[in-house]
C-alpha cells in the first residue's frame, strides 16, 4: 500500500491538500429534496431553471400530441397529489421521449431539448382514488400502461407555465398547467402489465418481477407502478414518479439479490471502467461473499456540488446481511444495485462490488437515476480487466481516478472490509 | 430419538447466540446433549455452542443431525412465556421437528444437513487471557460503536484495554489487573476487531456473567462463557482486522 501512495502524481497530492479545508456539501445528501440549506427553493435547480433556453411558452389552452406514453404522479402535498400526462406538441412515434433506456448515446443537450418539449397536464386526486371513474384518472392510467404512443388531447384551465423542471431522480420535464379535460385514442396496453393490472390478487412485489422477468423496460414497469396498477385491489394507489423509481429498483434488487448470495464467489477480481456525461465509473467486483457499495466524489462545480471548493465524497453501503434504513446518497444506490444484481444473476455468481464515481465539472445538471443504471449497466456489458488481488486492482483505479486511492478507501466500507478483515481460514495452520 | 423438555429461556439463549452469525444452523445431537457449529457467510465469525443433557427437564436422544432454521424457530419461540416448558420431538416419519408449547403444538420442517459443511476449527496460539465482567466489557463496545466500526484490545501484565478511534473522537477502557476475575499474560498482545461482530458475541451475556477473552498479536480472539446455568458453554472465534500501511 506504501508504494502508491508514493505513486500519488502530483495532481493528486494537489487534491489532498485541498481536502482539509473542505465544507462537506450539503446538497450531496439532499439534491433539491430536503432543504437542508434552509433556503425554501433549491439554488441549485433554480440556477438550471435559469440557464436553460426560454421555450417559447404554448400560447393555447388546447394541446394535441402523441404521448410518448408518459405520464408524472407529483409528491407535494402527499396525499393529495397532481397526476396526469405528459404530451409533447408532436405526432408519430414520440417512445424515445420517456425511454431513458435508450439515451446513453445522447448528450445531455438533447436530453434537456427533447424532455423540454413535454407538456406536463395536473389534475390533484387522492392517492388511494386510483380506481376513481373520472376520466382523467381513467385516461391517465391508460397511458401509463399502453405498449405504444397514444393520441392524447388536452384541455388547461390555464396556458402551461414554465420552462423546464429539474429533479434529483426524475427525467427532466417541460412547462406544466392544471388539466380541465383529457381525451385519449384507443391505447394498447403492453400485454403483461396488463394481466397483473387485473390480478387484484397479485402483490406487487410478485407482479414486478413477473413483468420484469418478461423483459419488460424498468421505465414501462415503473410508469404503471406510480399509476397504481399492481398489488392487492385495496392497497393500490398511486406512487410518486420519485417514489416509484426507487422502490421499482430496490424491489427488484432485493429479489436478484436472494439468488446473487447463494452463487458461487467469481473466480477473479474485476474492474469495470466508463465514462459517461463527464462521470467516471469503476466497478470493482471481487471474489467474496456479497457486499456493496457505491461512492460518489462530486467535483466543485459539479450538479451536487455547487459551491465547494473541495471534493466531496458520499458513500452508502451494505454487507451480506443488507441494510435497513434508506440509503444516504438516494436513489442511484438502488438503482445501480440493480444493474449489478443483473450481471451477477446472469453470470450465476456472487461477488464483493464497490462503484466508484467521479463526476467531473462536465457533469452539470441533474437528469435522473436512470443514468446511474444504464450507465452501470452499459459499463458491465463491456470486457473488463482481471487482477488476482483487490491490491492490484487499486493500483488500476488510482491510473483511472484523479482522487488519490487513500482517500476512496477511507471513505470505503466495503474496500477496508476487503483489506483489512481477515478470515478464520488464514489462520488455519496447513 | 429426539425427545426433550427444556426451558424455553434456554432454546431462547441458544438462538440468540447463534442467529447473529447465521440463518440456519445444524443441531448436532447425541446422548450427552446438543452441539452446534458454524461460521458466518463472511468467514469472519465462527460459534461453537454446547449445551448438555443436564440443562434439559428430560432428555432421551441418540445420534443424529437436525437443520434449524433459526428465524423460524425464533418465532415459535416468542409464543413461548419466560418459564415456560418446551418439549422437543423429532418425528422421523414426517422429518419434522414437533415443538409443544402448553397445548400448542408446532410443527416444523427441517433442513437438509447435507448443504452445511463441519467447520473446522483453527488452531490458535493465543498467549494471553484475561476474565472480565460482561457489563464493563459492554459499556465500552456501546461506547465504541459510536465512533468507530472497528476496536483494538489488547492485554498485558497489568490490565485489559479497549480503545476505539474515530476520525475525531476517541474511546478508552482500561481495566487495571483489581478490577478483572483473571488475568494472565507473558507480555503485551493487541489486536483489531470489528465492533458490529464483537458487539453481537458479548450481547447475550447476563451483565454480572464473566466473559473469557483469549488474544494474542493480529490473530482471532477467543471468546468463552456459559450460559443455562452452566450447563452450555459459548466459544466464539472472530477473525482480526489488520491494518497494514
Amino acid at each position: 500500500m506504501g508504494d502508491l501512495v508514493q505513486n500519488a502524481t502530483k495532481s493528486q497530492k494537489k487534491l489532498l491538500a485541498v481536502e482539509k479545508k473542505q465544507s462537506p456539501s450539503v446538497c450531496a445528501l439532499c439534491r433539491g429534496t430536503k432543504f437542508l440549506c434552509g433556503k425554501n427553493r433549491c439554488p441549485v435547480i433554480i440556477r438550471y431553471h435559469s440557464k436553460t433556453k426560454v421555450k417559447s411558452l404554448l400560447n393555447t389552452l388546447r394541446l394535441e400530441g402523441a404521448s410518448p406514453p408518459s405520464v408524472f404522479v407529483g409528491r407535494i402535498g402527499y396525499p393529495k397529489v397532481a397526476i396526469g400526462p405528459m404530451i409533447p406538441p408532436v405526432m408519430g412515434d414520440t417512445s424515445e421521449i420517456d425511454t431513458p433506456e435508450r439515451w446513453l448515446e445522447r448528450t445531455l443537450d438533447d436530453i434537456v431539448d427533447f424532455r423540454s418539449q413535454l407538456v406536463r397536464g395536473k389534475f390533484t386526486v387522492n392517492v388511494t382514488d386510483v380506481e376513481s371513474p373520472h376520466r382523467i384518472v381513467e385516461f391517465t392510467r391508460e397511458l401509463a400502461l399502453s405498449k405504444n404512443a397514444v393520441f392524447t388531447d388536452a384541455m388547461f384551465t390555464k396556458k402551461p407555465y414554465g420552462r423546464i423542471a429539474f429533479y434529483d431522480e426524475v427525467q427532466p420535464h417541460g412547462p406544466s398547467a392544471p388539466l380541465k379535460t383529457l381525451d385519449i385514442t384507443n391505447p394498447k396496453y403492453e400485454q403483461c402489465i396488463e394481466k397483473a393490472y387485473y390480478d387484484t390478487d397479485l402483490k406487487a412485489r410478485a407482479a414486478i418481477l413477473d413483468i420484469y422477468k418478461n423483459g419488460v423496460l424498468i421505465s414501462k414497469i415503473q410508469r404503471a407502478f406510480s399509476v397504481g396498477a399492481f398489488g392487492v385491489k385495496k392497497n393500490r394507489r398511486f406512487v410518486p414518479t420519485r417514489w416509484s423509481i426507487t422502490a421499482v429498483d430496490s424491489t427488484l434488487s432485493e429479489e436478484l439479490m436472494k439468488k446473487t448470495k447463494e452463487y458461487p464467489f467469481i473466480n477473479e477480481v474485476r474492474a469495470y471502467y466508463l465514462n459517461q456525461f463527464d462521470n467516471r465509473w469503476i466497478v470493482l467486483m471481487v471474489p467474496s461473499e456479497w457486499q456493496y457499495e457505491l461512492i460518489e466524489a462530486w467535483y466543485p462545480n459539479t450538479t451536487w456540488n455547487p459551491y465547494g471548493t473541495g471534493i466531496s465524497i458520499f458513500n452508502s453501503y451494505e454487507f451480506y446481511d443488507g441494510r435497513t434504513t434508506y440509503a444516504e446518497i438516494g436513489g442511484c444506490y438502488y438503482a445501480a444495485r440493480l444493474a449489478v444484481n443483473e450481471l451477477l444473476n446472469k453470470e450465476r455468481r456472487q461477488a464483493a462490488v464497490v462503484i466508484l464515481r467521479e463526476a467531473h465539472p462536465g457533469y452539470i445538471m441533474p437528469i435522473g437515476v436512470w443514468n446511474v443504471r444504464e450507465s452501470i449497466r452499459c459499463a458491465l456489458s463491456q470486457p473488463y480487466r482481471k487482477f488476482s488481488t483487490v491490491q492490484e486492482s487499486l493500483v488500476y483505479v488510482s491510473k483511472i481516478m484523479d482522487i488519490p486511492l487513500q482517500r476512496w478507501i477511507r471513505n470505503s466500507a466495503v474496500l477496508k472490509n476487503q483489506l483489512y478483515q481477515r478470515k478464520l481460514e488464514d489462520f488455519i495452520v496447513r | 430419538m429426539f425427545n426433550t423438555k427444556i426451558k424455553s429461556d434456554i432454546i431462547k439463549g441458544v438462538i440468540d447466540v447463534t442467529s447473529p452469525l447465521v440463518n440456519e444452523a445444524k443441531f448436532n445431537i447425541s446422548s450427552k446433549g446438543i452441539s452446534i457449529r458454524a461460521v458466518d457467510p463472511a468467514h469472519v465469525a465462527m460459534v461453537d455452542l454446547e449445551l448438555k443433557s443436564t440443562a434439559f427437564e428430560e432428555y432421551n436422544a441418540d445420534d443424529m443431525e437436525l437443520g434449524i432454521d433459526l428465524d423460524k424457530l425464533n418465532g415459535i419461540m416468542k409464543l413461548a412465556n419466560t418459564g415456560d416448558l418446551v418439549t422437543m420431538e423429532y418425528d422421523e416419519e414426517s422429518n419434522r421437528l414437533i415443538v409443544k408449547i402448553g397445548n400448542l403444538v408446532r410443527r416444523m420442517g427441517l433442513l437438509d444437513t447435507a448443504g452445511m459443511p463441519d467447520s473446522k476449527v483453527p488452531h490458535l496460539d493465543l498467549p494471553a487471557k484475561a476474565m472480565v465482567k460482561a457489563s464493563e466489557l459492554s459499556k465500552g463496545v456501546r461506547a465504541s460503536e459510536a465512533v468507530s466500526d472497528h476496536l483494538a484490545l489488547s492485554v498485558d501484565k497489568d490490565s485489559f484495554e479497549l480503545f476505539a478511534e474515530g476520525d475525531t473522537d476517541t474511546v478508552n477502557l482500561k481495566l487495571p489487573k483489581t478490577l478483572l476475575l483473571e488475568l494472565h499474560a507473558p507480555g503485551k498482545f493487541k489486536s483489531l476487531f470489528s465492533i458490529d461482530y464483537f458487539s453481537n458475541m458479548i450481547k447475550p451475556v447476563k451483565s454480572d456473567d464473566p466473559i473469557s477473552i483469549n488474544i494474542g498479536n493480529d490473530n482471532p480472539i477467543r471468546v468463552e462463557f456459559d450460559f443455562a446455568e452452566k450447563h452450555g458453554h459459548v466459544t466464539y472465534l472472530l477473525a482480526p482486522r489488520i491494518e497494514s500501511e
